[in-house]
């Protein structure tokens, strides 16, 4: 007995003891302010109105500038703004509102405020305006215009590829290497600066050739520039646009001063330098359209198939208006696809191209909390969480969002002298088809299956890759032949010559890219020379930038991106 | 709230009290890679073996997310087992798995939150961020406790009684005299295979020597 009492004994004490544990544990962590929790905090409600010389503004929205919260205006212009802001000092209160030039008002608390004033963007669009040259921000906003230079969107004009498909050259400037639009267009410059110079392009009296434009020293020309994104009031649908949607822009030098209008996603910019009006498109996908879609109208009264390639639900999302349009590219509509399917509680409902493609990055970190470095930092800067800061990165065919893009996962099963082999490869992290783009992009799924002793175990059943995944040696990465499959869109034209130039094509071939979050099975057969052997399956998953045929009649230097592999 | 808390206490009181086993039937190791620095994280396990028939509501397995990374890279833990998955960043996460294993999505949660999932289908769960795509990480979800990750050293125990012990998992018993199938899986080792005899008296000590290479699936 005297056992069993110590027993009780420490186990009372033990009892206390973690008692006392948990408590502290639990008492601690409602301290933790960092929890919410328990911290009582002091709100302040300030009270205040927006107007403008027309009267009183509804929908503009207030904050204290940096914060999350903000308050929207009534019809009378009122607004209500909870704050934790201690008494006693001076505060700027923003408002910002469609159309409506950012504004700021200082107010001292407690005590009522003053209207804050806002100014119209009056619409005089002037279409002889040169665009400011990235060199210019990049004087205050250093990183983000870093990021921005080393992505492939500040660079559009001046690739060497794109070049090359105009004109119709390779890289060591031979001229009449098809394909090259300018080679079957002599007469006609091509629409490619709509989307690949589009300063340029929506310029007054500029010329419409790539090179000239290259040649003149406006180096605000090249790319998709700041200047010309911030200078997007709006867009809209616009057929005569080779993407079905087109940018207004509101070029004009700020009345106010030196200062650039910009439109952008902030409603509490009110910094000297910029003249900022909050504008929601910036946090739309929808902004990403007048460029990202690409389709043709095919000559008169051709048409081609659609049923053949696409399901009807499938070619009702790509909203081409009849079977004589043909789409080229389609990442917005794939991506718009997608997002209308969704139930309205799904966890990737309202994800968009700015989320992926828009994001911070390990090489960024530790996480900055502005927008502007250096000297406008110190004067002008608004703390803000890294969460409402967009690094420019348009990271897209690249090592990093290749390389969890899709998923793989190998199943096997022997039954006598038979191996099945199942492959399920998942689109997990593309807001779109994958790969999306370009139609010479593929991605290629590479299946060996072999022995203990290392040799290679013949398919009976299954899908192999095509001829124009390659011929040749293997190593080299000429895989036609080979088991496995391909994931790609395919143009052709009348003569049914496949992965023809989007100017020559009449019809899609097929289109076997890989839906957003959608699983592809794929069923393989190898047979067993030895059913108790053990055999071994290993799978590749390749992201090919350019397809073999063209990049061989090209000569570009295309490097294959391994995206992920598996081992069964 | 005090009724819950005495409950807890019990609950950890009894695990306590659970007698501890004579240390019959366990595997030691050493293990060896080429082609990497370190022969540590390396998860070496027992293909078939009894499971663990116990209450795993008070286990606790945590995959973090830290400065765009998750936390651990490699997370075991035995099947029935609930994941917490706390937002340690400053930017919002969507975690998120496609795997035939574990489906799931978590949606875009804000830091300081936590969110949890259970695992209750063994295999190979491969975790991502909608958003970041560096993001990736792998919960591997074991069909029984017998496994453990190699050490600095690349020295193993299973079944390993600290690990189990650190995310709550007790009263694992020794292996009962047998033969085994022993695999290892680490993102860039090819899988290793080896068959052990347990012989019911003390430990089975061996070695495995690891290449670069790709491993495969957990259980085939
Ligand atoms: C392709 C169009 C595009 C280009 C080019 C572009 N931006 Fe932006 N920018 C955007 C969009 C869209 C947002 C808003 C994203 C959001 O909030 O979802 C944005 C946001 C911003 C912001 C607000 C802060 C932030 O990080 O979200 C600043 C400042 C900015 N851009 C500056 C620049 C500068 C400087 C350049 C040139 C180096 C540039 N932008 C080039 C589209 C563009
Ligand atoms: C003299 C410094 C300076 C220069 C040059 C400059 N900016 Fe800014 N910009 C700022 C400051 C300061 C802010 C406000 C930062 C904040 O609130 O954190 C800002 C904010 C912005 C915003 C956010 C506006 C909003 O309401 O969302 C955009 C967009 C922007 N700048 C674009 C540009 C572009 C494009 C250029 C080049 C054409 C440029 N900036 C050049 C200092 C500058
Ligand atoms: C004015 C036209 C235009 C607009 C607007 C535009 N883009 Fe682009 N984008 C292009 C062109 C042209 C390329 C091809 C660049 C190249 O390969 O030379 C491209 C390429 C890309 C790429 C691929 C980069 C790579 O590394 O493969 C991504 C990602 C991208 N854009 C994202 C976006 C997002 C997100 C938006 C909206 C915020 C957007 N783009 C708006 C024209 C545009
Ligand atoms: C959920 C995240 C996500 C969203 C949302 C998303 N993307 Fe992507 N995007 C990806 C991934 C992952 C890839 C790499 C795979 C690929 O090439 O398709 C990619 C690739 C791209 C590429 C390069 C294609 C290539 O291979 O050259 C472009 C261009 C692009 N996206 C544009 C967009 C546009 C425009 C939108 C919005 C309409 C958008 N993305 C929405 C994740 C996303
Ligand atoms: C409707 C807009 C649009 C038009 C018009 C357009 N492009 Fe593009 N182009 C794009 C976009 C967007 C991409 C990037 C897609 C991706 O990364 O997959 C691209 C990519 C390319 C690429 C691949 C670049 C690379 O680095 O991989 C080439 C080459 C190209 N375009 C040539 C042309 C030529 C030549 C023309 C005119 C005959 C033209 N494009 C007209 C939007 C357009």
């Amino acid at each position: 007995m005297e056992v069993d009492n110590m027993m009780t004994k420490k186990t009372a004490l033990l009892a206390i003891f973690s008692l006392a544990i948990l408590l502290t544990i639990v008492y601690f962590g409602k301290m933790d302010p960092a929890r919410g929790g328990v911290r009582e905090t002091r709100e302040t409600k300030i009270q205040g109105r927006v107007v403008s010389q027309y009267g009183p503004l509804e929908n503009a929205r207030v904050r204290v500038p940096g914060e999350d919260r903000y308050a929207l205006t009534d019809r009378q212009g009122m607004f209500e703004l909870s704050t934790n802001l201690p008494p006693g000092g001076k505060f700027r209160i923003t408002a910002g509102k469609e159309g409506w030039f950012n504004n700021v008002q200082i107010t001292s608390l407690p005590g009522p405020m003053g209207d804050i004033f806002l100014n119209p963007v009056y619409l005089n669009d002037r279409a002889g305006y040169r665009f400011i040259s990235p060199v210019t921000c990049a004087s205050c906003h250093v990183e983000l215009t870093r990021y921005w230079d080393r992505s492939k969107m500040a660079h559009t004009s001046s690739n060497p590829m794109v070049l090359d498909m105009l004109y119709g050259t390779d890289p060591f400037n031979r001229q009449g290497i098809q394909p090259g639009y300018r080679l079957d267009n002599p007469e006609s410059g091509g629409n490619c600066i709509t989307c690949h110079a589009p300063s340029a392009a929506a310029a007054e009296g500029q010329s419409r050739d790539l090179k000239t434009i290259l040649q003149s020293p406006m180096t605000e020309w090249d790319g998709i520039s700041c200047d010309y994104c911030h200078k997007v009031r709006k867009v809209l649908t616009d057929r005569t646009k080779p993407s079905g949607t087109g940018a207004i822009l509101e070029r004009q030098t700020a009345e106010r001063g030196s200062s650039i209008l910009v439109f952008g996603p902030y409603d509490d910019v009110v910094a000297p330098p910029m003249a900022a009006s909050y504008n929601p498109l910036f946090a739309d996908a929808k902004f990403c359209s007048t460029c990202h879609n690409h389709f043709r109208k095919l000559d008169r009264k051709q048409s081609w198939e659609p049923a053949k390639v696409y399901t009807s639900s499938e070619w009702e999302g790509l909203k081409m208006e009849d079977e004589s349009f043909l789409p080229i590219q389609t990442t917005f509509q794939e991506w718009q696809q997608w997002q209308r399917e969704l139930p309205y509680n799904d966890a990737n409902k309202g994800k968009k191209c700015q989320d992926c493609h828009m994001g911070w990055r390990k090489e960024m970190l530790p996480y900055d909390n502005y927008v502007v470095d250096g000297m406008a930092r110190r004067m002008w800067g608004t703390y803000r969480s890294p969460q409402d800061i967009r690094p420019h990165h348009f990271d897209g065919g690249t090592e990093i969002q290749l390389k969890t893009a899709l998923s793989m996962e190998l199943e096997g099963e022997i039954t006598g002298k038979k191996l099945d082999m199942t492959v399920y490869i998942t689109n997990t992290n593309g807001g779109h088809w994958v790969p999306t783009g370009e139609p010479m992009r593929s991605v290629m799924l590479l299946l060996r299956v072999f022995d203990s002793k290392g040799n290679t175990l013949r398919m009976i059943k299954g899908s192999k890759l095509p001829p124009w995944a390659g011929e040749g040696n293997p190593e080299q990465g000429n895989y036609g032949g080979l088991p496995g499959a391909v994931f790609a869109k395919i143009l052709q034209d009348k003569e049914g010559n496949n992965h023809v130039p989007f100017w020559r094509a009449t019809r899609i071939a097929s289109d076997t890219r890989i839906r957003p979050k959608k699983t592809v099975t794929l069923r393989f057969e190898f047979a067993l020379n030895d059913p108790e052997d053990e055999p071994t399956a290993e799978a590749e998953l390749i992201y090919r930038p350019v397809v073999r045929p063209l990049a061989k009649k090209k000569q570009w230097p295309v490097k294959d991106i391994l995206m992920t592999s598996k081992v069964w | 709230m005090s009724h819950q808390f005495l409950t807890i206490s019990i609950a950890f009181l009894l695990l306590l009290s659970v007698p501890f086993q004579a240390l019959a039937g366990s595997i030691t190791g050493k293990i060896s890679v080429k082609g990497l620095r370190s022969p540590a994280n390396v998860l070496v396990y027992v293909t078939k073996a009894p499971g663990l028939s116990a209450d795993l509501s008070n286990v606790k397995f945590t995959m973090d997310q830290k400065n765009l990374t998750f936390v651990p890279h490699i997370l075991p833990v035995l099947v029935g087992s609930t994941v917490h998955f706390p937002n340690d960043d400053q930017v919002a996460h969507n975690v998120f798995s496609l795997s035939r294993a574990k489906k799931f999505n978590l949606g875009s949660y804000k830091p300081g939150t936590t969110k949890t999932v259970l695992f209750d289908k063994p295999g190979i769960v491969e975790l991502r961020c909608d958003v970041h795509a560096e993001m990736s990480a792998y919960i591997m979800v074991m069909k029984n406790p017998y496994w453990a990750v190699s050490d600095a050293k690349g020295s193993f125990k299973i079944p390993d009684p600290v690990y189990l012990d650190q995310h709550g998992i007790k009263g694992v018993p020794d292996l009962p005299p047998g033969k085994y199938v022993i695999k290892t899986w680490h993102e860039k080792l090819k899988t290793a295979k080896k068959v052990v005899e347990v012989s019911g008296k003390g430990e089975t000590a061996f070695r495995l020597d690891l290449k670069r290479g790709n491993p495969s699936v957990l259980y085939k």
